[in-house]
């Protein structure tokens, strides 16, 4: 059995900086396992930019950004397994790869660094009636096809889902000669950033219908139209609003998934909310020396968010795996409380700041209290949106006294 | 020019600020809704011309991809995207190529040159 201190699962931005920053901490012997043959992850397709706008201070391209990370990383000497598929992990932190190089791999790891990301919502998770034609693709996929292989998915496009995968394909298919003739969104809001509907649709007059669905997918062998309804308050379909558009491709952009099946094989506690390890502050899991970070925790908004919890797992994963990080680490709860959908991390174990990343149940457009309590923090912020992750941080001296749940608020100002 | 009224969204930071703006072509005479001065200038360059970095993808040979992404190395006059992308789908580059590496110059004569986002090895 091979033996290492720092493992990481993944090389994508969250896998990258954890790698990185695990040998930073001090970590002698740090592998990096990537299922793909090139390191990058998904970054390696999201040719667009504005990228690291905050960590580097620089607009990057994925691949920029994912360039300028492996040669940081490759300064360190850290170990890299490409075409590698972990298959399964343990609690007691044995993992179990498959490789064509190095075939089947057992590796014993001091600590575990999760960082596999997410996937995307399909057809099936959204059910969407109708026949079962070709051309209908993930936004994701579509584009993979389009940067990566160089194959135009379609002509005539229907979009499903305004997140920001769907929006950025709205433009990159029109740039590349197809007609995107309309984006529907079930909710009353879009699911993306704002600049990206302004930037992706407004610049390419490509309209966002908001409120509306896709109730029937028509077509033998390929898609050939789409019927679009308009929805009531309660998401349901309204009947006498259906509309056929005659399309042959359709891409959904409803939602990422992060992707934890081997998480589960470790007995890894997972949140409703996030679908991602239930986390402290440091990044832990709920398998002591297991560590998160990135989509697989919860799906962040930025890549900047991204690379900030991968900082936090490999330096927190370095400490542990050379036994320096502290033992008394029993966490507190953080529970999401008024106007609060979604949280993260979820516990709180007195180790480092408590970096929050929050995501409000409803809108609200105008200037609002973000309240943290224990200890009773208050932070303003210009707006709350749910397609909007709000960022915050308590420091550290404020919360060591706390001895029950801290609870998150939202509320108008 | 008459006096006219224009909306904006403005996308200098995620705030993404709603503005109503009363402008005669060049000049603004009015702005309301934008929560910093910022906007001043984004919604005066958006008046005269709406510039923006373009990426896209460009076809290669002895690379292991039949594409490499790429992008304008500052931005361009956004109405010259159809221009630029029809220019480009007919370019074709050789492996090795570095990333920031200039694969074509001064498109357009925007200024501009179209430059490699990845490094991409002789396969």
């Amino acid at each position: 059995m091979m033996e290492v201190d720092v493992a990481v699962i993944g090389s994508g931005p969250a896998g990258l900086t954890a790698a990185i920053h695990a040998h930073k901490g001090g970590a002698r012997k740090v592998l990096l396992l990537e299922r793909e043959e090139e390191l990058g992850g998904i970054l390696r397709q999201c040719i667009h930019n504005g990228f690291g706008l905050e960590q580097f201070k620089q607009d990057y391209t994925g691949p920029e950004y994912a360039e300028r990370l492996i040669r940081e990383l490759e300064k360190t000497g850290v170990q890299c397994f490409l075409n590698t598929l972990v298959t399964d992990l343990s609690s007691d932190r044995v993992i179990a790869a498959l490789s064509p190089e190095h075939g089947a791999l057992e590796i014993k790891a001091k600590s575990i660094v999760l960082a596999m990301g997410c996937r995307e919502r399909t057809r099936p998770s959204i059910g969407i009636p109708g026949t079962r034609p070709a051309g209908i693709f993930t936004a994701g996929v579509a584009q993979r096809f389009v940067n990566i292989d160089g194959y135009l998915p379609g002509k005539k496009i229907v979009i499903l889902g305004s997140g920001d995968i769907g929006l950025i394909m709205a433009r990159r298919l029109t740039l590349e000669g197809a007609r995107v003739i309309g984006v529907y969104e079930i909710m009353t809001y879009p699911g993306g950033l704002k600049r990206n509907v302004v930037q992706c649709l407004n610049d390419f007059d490509i309209p966002l219908h908001l409120s509306h669905t896709v109730t029937e997918i028509r077509g033998k062998e390929r898609v050939e139209g789409v019927v679009v309804s308009k929805v009531d308050s309660n998401l349901r379909p309204m009947p006498g609003t259906e509309q056929l558009i005659q399309c042959d491709t359709l891409l959904l952009s409803v939602g990422l998934i992060p992707e934890n099946e081997l998480s589960k094989k470790a007995g890894i506690e997972l949140g409703a909310a996030t679908k991602g390890p239930i986390t402290t502050e440091i990044m832990e899991t709920s398998v002591a020396g297991i560590f998160t970070c990135g989509n697989v925790s919860t799906v962040f908004d930025l890549v900047d968010y991204v690379a900030q919890t991968g900082a936090a797992a490999g330096t927190a994963a370095a400490l542990y795996a050379s036994g320096s990080l502290s033992t008394n680490r029993h966490p507190v709860d953080v529970i999401a409380g008024e106007n609060v959908r979604l949280l993260f991390p979820q516990r709180y174990s007195f180790q480092d700041d408590l970096v929050l990343f929050i995501r409000a149940a409803e809108p609200v457009e105008k200037p609002v209290i973000i309240e943290v309590a224990p200890p009773g923090s208050k932070i303003n912020r210009l707006y709350a949106r749910p397609n909007e992750m709000l960022r915050v941080k308590v420091p550290r001296e404020k919360l060591a006294e706390v001895k029950q749940p801290i609870t998150v608020s939202i509320r108008e100002k | 020019m008459a006096a006219e009224k224009k909306h904006f969204v403005c996308v200098v930071c995620p705030v993404g600020c709603e503005i109503d703006v009363v402008h005669d072509g060049g000049k603004i005479i009015s702005m309301e809704g934008n929560k910093c001065e910022k906007s001043e200038e984004f919604v005066l360059q958006e008046l005269i011309e709406p510039m923006r970095i373009l990426t896209t993808t460009i076809r290669i040979d002895g690379s292991r991809w039949p594409v490499i992404p790429v992008r304008t190395d500052k931005a361009v006059p956004k109405r010259l995207f159809p221009l630029m992308m029809r220019r480009l789908r007919r370019a074709k580059l050789q492996a090795p190529v570095n990333m920031l590496d200039v694969v074509a110059r001064d498109v357009l004569h925007t200024g501009a040159n179209i430059i490699a986002t990845r490094t991409v090895r002789r396969e």
